[in-house]
């Protein structure tokens, strides 16, 4: 897959003693691919309508004709073009099917009637953010670097355009990519707004267009509760994409998009506030995770307003805008967004008249295999409001062409995905939190660092590392691991590696450290921080405190 | 607490014998293996003393510092002057994203240096404390072995002291080695290479290790010219060739010279700087030269033939898998020993040492899958064997797993530099036997892969991790980590 993108040449190679001959999984169904090009007779006046029939010959082995096969003009008809769906339809196609698309039309903000190939993770997620946390991460390293003997005439000044500018030919680019991706798989992308007419039948834009199984894979977008004034919030999608960078910005949430945001807008010197309702970021973390990396957002200049719910945004005469809480008002802003969640898709889709269960958020509500209430309707992504990672939407659309296309009913595997927030500093976490591992297995060992990293000590700037790993007591299973600080969702991935795998304390204890790096710390931890245990009279968890021993 | 009585106890049992010595342990030697093995030596109760020589950035027969190598002249110095040298193509970088910045900034080596040096001098202290802590005597002065059971120790003014010991550990470590040609008093090696007074602009290293690669890496990202010669057709001699060709052509890519199948024949002084003279016949100009053309361990002075410790041909201290030299109450540990010369290999044989010794419990170090990483600019990191080495000991087919991609944040910056990932796996048994990555965060990455590796992992379970959205890979969805998107593409 990586080797259709053009800039990436993943290449497998089977080395016998004497020979070298390389080979390619993938390259392996070529065969089929090409069948695609074969259109023998077409039962519907689409252009591009492919045979099932002819299909099913060719694959004997995974499609056994067992009852007369209905003819349909798509093996797969996916509705939405993001992370999720182009991979279920590529691999769909790969394996063997015929694959149809459909996606929105482009644009950097998207509504019910724009979107565009590539979804929220390349258009206004996961990349245009990652870009912007780079550019804005830099005033820091400025800073990192006097330390280190650079020194600068003039404070660096930040053009928000041509970050803009340099961002938005970067998602273009990939947009590309993408379309030239679902075409070498031999997909067909339809343009347009897909809606579903019965179990086997997709509307895009009047035309019909039948499909043996149907996926839903359209995503989510921001949602901003309706109060007074709520016309002049932005949402994440127009924050990335703003004219000019906010002066001053009032962030109103606490969750991993809230938190990118204010470290992006502090990374290029606008005043950023953040609004939380709670004590703490990012619910749902690591307790001490949360504390931590909200410290380190305070000693980077955010000043975070805990505890407080917004109740309108008023305009002044001057253009500026208030926002009023349940605590009072604070003036003066330039820009207001609200980071307060996010809903499915699933709005004039034609769901709930062909029987699609809907979760009560308006999620659509799949079994195991991602499959709906309408066995040949499928969903996966964010849509399905599992976990709404780019990753997971990844996994669940390999799995769907598994399951349907490869004779091998495949489960998406939720277990120790790891995770990251681009806040700055960085959080990496896998697996549970401390609370969640008390609540699950009672008897833990949780072993902490806390230390200031070596380029730090240079710098002199106040940056520190928070590392977290909670181990099984009884088995000696790592259950979590949770770090804040530079580098974080690096040294996770390595990590992730081993916690999935279910290894044990001991095991990173004989691994050898890399000196000198942060991630040699967590195959350095000695003592326990704490031993918690269930005290069995009260079935209550102790927490037994132990100096550590700082050797 | 209770660890502490359980020890006294043990102790006792043995005070006859134990009264016999003024230590249980003598330590000659403070680097990162004398350090930990005093320390945690003494955490089991022994009585354990230490010398070390007074302390310098540059180090000789008669100079070092608590700390040893690896804290005053080897990573830790290293890896701060990496940091600043990383910031000069940071800098570059930040234009594309929007950033105004003067055309050229002020890059000031003598107040990094300073820096440098602090922090050495406060490491240094925080060892001393460490020791002092853990109830280890420190003795500053050159340490001798004038018998199974004696060690003497020159102090400052040239007195010497006696002191007996139950056990000797020898961990002296070892030092750059500089190759006899003309005019060789003319270069310099990492020890001053860390120390100099004014930054080149103009450098020639010799040697293909990665002391040689990490150098021209900092020097030219702090803006000087190198030229990186070597004896063989590329770097990095033991490591896998098909990284050692992707670090070569990185290293390139960011302007160092390189000149393959090279060595230095005369150094000239002249006028206009250093006249470097190559077996091509070609001339280089340069303000420093580096021989960065190995290490020797340092047991010249030791005294250890007059005793009967064996050495081996490089002068290395020769010992058993627990460390034990041919004499049972002398022991050696980190680089003298030349095994697998990095600090943290030191630190598990001064830990296994001590459990040895003193815990009672015979260890042996574990040398299989030990990761470590060359902090060339973009860094290399590796765990594992190469693909050479897999194929000589599999049994069957090897299967080795390559990607290349260009790291999403150059995308933007328009950096030429693509990030390499490899794995090899046993075709029969699907467990991987050795990950290398080049690119930036290489050595971060790694050392969770390498928990991995050191259970077995196989390559199914590395392609059953899900990525979070981590770093720069531009591969496949974007926006997830190089690294698993690696997997799960193959």
């Amino acid at each position: 897959m990586a080797a259709s993108l053009g800039n990436s040449s993943p290449t497998l190679q089977i080395l016998c003693k004497k020979c070298k001959f390389p080979i390619n999984p993938f390259f392996s169904f070529s065969h089929y691919n090409k069948s695609h090009n074969l259109d023998s007779f077409s039962s519907f006046s689409h252009p591009l309508t492919r045979s099932y029939c002819r299909r099913s010959t060719i694959r004997a082995d995974s499609t056994n004709a067992v009852e007369p096969p209905r003819k349909y003009d798509f093996d797969l008809f996916t509705i939405g073009a993001g992370s999720g769906g182009v991979r279920a339809s590529r691999f769909a196609a790969n394996l063997g099917a015929s694959v149809a698309i459909c996606e929105l039309p482009f644009a950097t903000v998207s509504s019910d009637s724009t979107g565009g190939v590539g979804g929220t993770c390349v258009l206004r997620g996961c990349v245009p953010k990652k870009l912007l946390v780079y550019a804005s991460k830099y005033s820091h390293e400025f800073e990192e670097s006097c330390g280190f003997g650079w020194k600068y005439a003039a404070e660096p000044e930040h053009d928000w355009s041509t970050l803009i500018a340099n961002k938005n030919a970067e998602i273009q680019r990939l947009t590309g990519i993408y379309k030239s991706t679902l075409k070498n798989a031999g997909v067909e992308l339809i343009g347009g707004r897909g809606k579903i007419v019965d179990p086997h039948t997709v509307d895009v834009d009047g035309k019909l267009y039948s499909a043996k199984n149907i996926l839903i894979s359209v995503g989510g977008r921001p949602f901003i509760p309706d109060i007074p004034g709520s016309e002049y919030v932005i949402d994440s999608d127009a924050a990335l994409d703003l004219p000019s960078k906010p002066k001053k910005i009032a962030i109103v949430g606490g969750g991993y998009i809230a938190v990118e945001f204010a470290g992006i807008f502090n990374g290029l010197k606008s005043d950023v506030h953040v609004f939380i309702r709670q004590k703490t970021v990012l619910r749902g973390f690591d307790e001490e995770i949360r504390d931590f990396v909200g410290e380190q957002m305070l000693l980077r200049g955010i000043e975070i307003h805990t505890e407080q719910s917004p109740q309108a945004i008023i305009k002044s005469s001057d253009g500026s805008l208030s926002l009023k809480t349940n605590k009072g008002t604070i003036d003066g802003f330039s820009h207001i967004m609200f980071a307060t969640g996010r809903k499915p898709n699933t709005k004039n889709l034609g769901l709930e008249s062909v029987g699609v269960k809907l979760k009560e958020n308006g999620a659509i509500e799949v079994d195991e295999y991602s499959q709906t209430s309408v066995p040949s309707i499928w969903a996966v992504g964010d849509v399905t409001d599992r976990i709404n990672l780019t990753p997971v939407a990844l996994m669940e659309g390999g799995a769907l062409a598994k399951t349907l296309f490869a004779n091998k009913p495949t489960k998406p595997e939720y277990r120790a995905v790891p995770s990251a927030v681009f806040s700055q500093p960085p959080i990496g976490q896998v697996g549970l939190t401390e609370e969640q591992a008390i609540k699950e297995y009672g008897d833990v060992d949780v072993y902490t660092a806390n230390f200031r990293p070596l380029k730090a000590t240079l710098s002199g700037l106040p940056d520190r590392i928070f590392m977290k790993l909670i181990a099984c007591a009884k088995t000696d299973k790592v259950l979590g691991l949770h770090i804040c600080g530079e580098d974080s969702p690096e040294i996770m991935q390595g990590f992730a590696v081993a916690v999935k795998a279910g290894l044990t304390k001991a095991d990173f204890d004989a691994t050898v450290g890399i000196h000198p790096t942060a991630a040699e710390e967590l195959v350095t931890m000695r003592t326990p921080t704490r031993k918690l245990r269930r005290t069995p009279s009260e079935g209550k968890t102790d927490s037994e405190f132990k100096a550590a021993a700082g050797v | 607490m209770a660890r502490k009585m359980l020890i006294d106890g043990e102790l006792e049992k043995h005070s006859e014998e134990e009264t016999r010595y003024d230590f249980d342990l003598f330590v000659i030697g403070a680097g990162s293996g004398g350090v930990r093995a005093s320390r945690f030596s003494a955490q089991y109760g022994a009585k354990v003393g230490i010398c070390e020589l007074p302390f310098h950035p540059i180090s000789t027969e008669v100079i070092g510092g608590v700390g040893g190598t690896c804290v005053i002249r080897g990573c830790v110095p290293k890896k701060i002057l990496v940091y600043g040298a990383t910031f000069g193509s940071e800098l570059e970088d930040a234009r594309s994203y929007g950033w105004e910045l003067n055309e050229k900034i002020d890059f000031n080596w003598k107040k990094l240096l300073h820096k440098k040096t602090e922090e050495i001098v406060r490491l240094n202290g925080i060892y001393k404390r460490l020791l002092s802590n853990a109830g280890v005597k420190l003795f500053e002065g050159e340490g001798k072995v004038v018998g199974p059971n004696e060690v003497e120790v020159i102090q400052l003014d040239g007195t010497k002291i006696s002191y007996s010991a139950k056990h000797i550990l020898i961990a002296t470590g070892s030092r750059a080695q500089r190759p006899s040609i003309p005019g060789q008093e003319l270069a310099i090696t990492s020890d001053e290479a860390l120390s100099l007074e004014e930054l080149p602009k103009r450098a020639v290293i010799l040697g293909g290790g990665y002391i040689a690669v990490e150098f021209a890496s900092i020097w030219r990202g702090m803006g000087a010219t190198v030229d990186l010669c070597f004896r063989k057709e590329l770097p990095l001699r033991g490591f896998d060739d098909e990284m050692r060709a992707v670090v070569a052509r990185t290293l390139e890519g960011r302007g160092i010279t390189m000149h393959p199948g090279t060595t230095l024949t005369e150094l000239v002084k002249t006028e206009d700087g250093i006249k470097v003279r190559t077996n091509h016949g070609e001339e280089l100009l340069a303000d420093v030269v580096l021989f960065a053309t190995g290490r020797a361990p340092n047991t010249k002075r030791l005294n250890l033939e007059a005793v009967g410790v064996e050495l081996d041909k490089t002068g290395a201290v020769k010992v058993d898998e627990y460390s034990r030299t041919n004499l049972p109450s002398i022991w050696a540990i980190g680089d003298v020993t030349n095994r697998m010369n990095l600090t943290p290999v030191a630190l598990m044989e001064g830990t296994c040492f001590a459990k040895t010794v003193f815990g009672g419990q015979p260890s042996k170090p574990d040398y299989s899958n030990v990761p470590c990483a060359v902090f060339c600019i973009p860094p290399l990191s590796v765990v594992g064997l190469s693909e050479e080495q897999a194929i000589e000991q599999a049994n069957g087919d090897v299967l080795a797993f390559t990607s290349t991609f260009n790291p999403m944040k150059n995308t933007i910056s328009g950096r030429q530099e693509k990030t390499v990932m490899k794995l090899v796996v046993d075709g029969e048994t699907d467990k991987v036997l050795g990950a290398s990555m080049c690119g930036p965060d290489a050595a971060e990455i790694m050392q969770g892969i390498a928990v991995a590796l050191k259970c077995g992992a196989t390559k199914a379970q590395f392609d059953s991790t899900v990525s979070g959205p981590t770093f720069q890979s531009l591969c496949s969805s974007l926006c997830f980590s190089a690294f698993i998107s690696f997997f799960t593409c193959l």
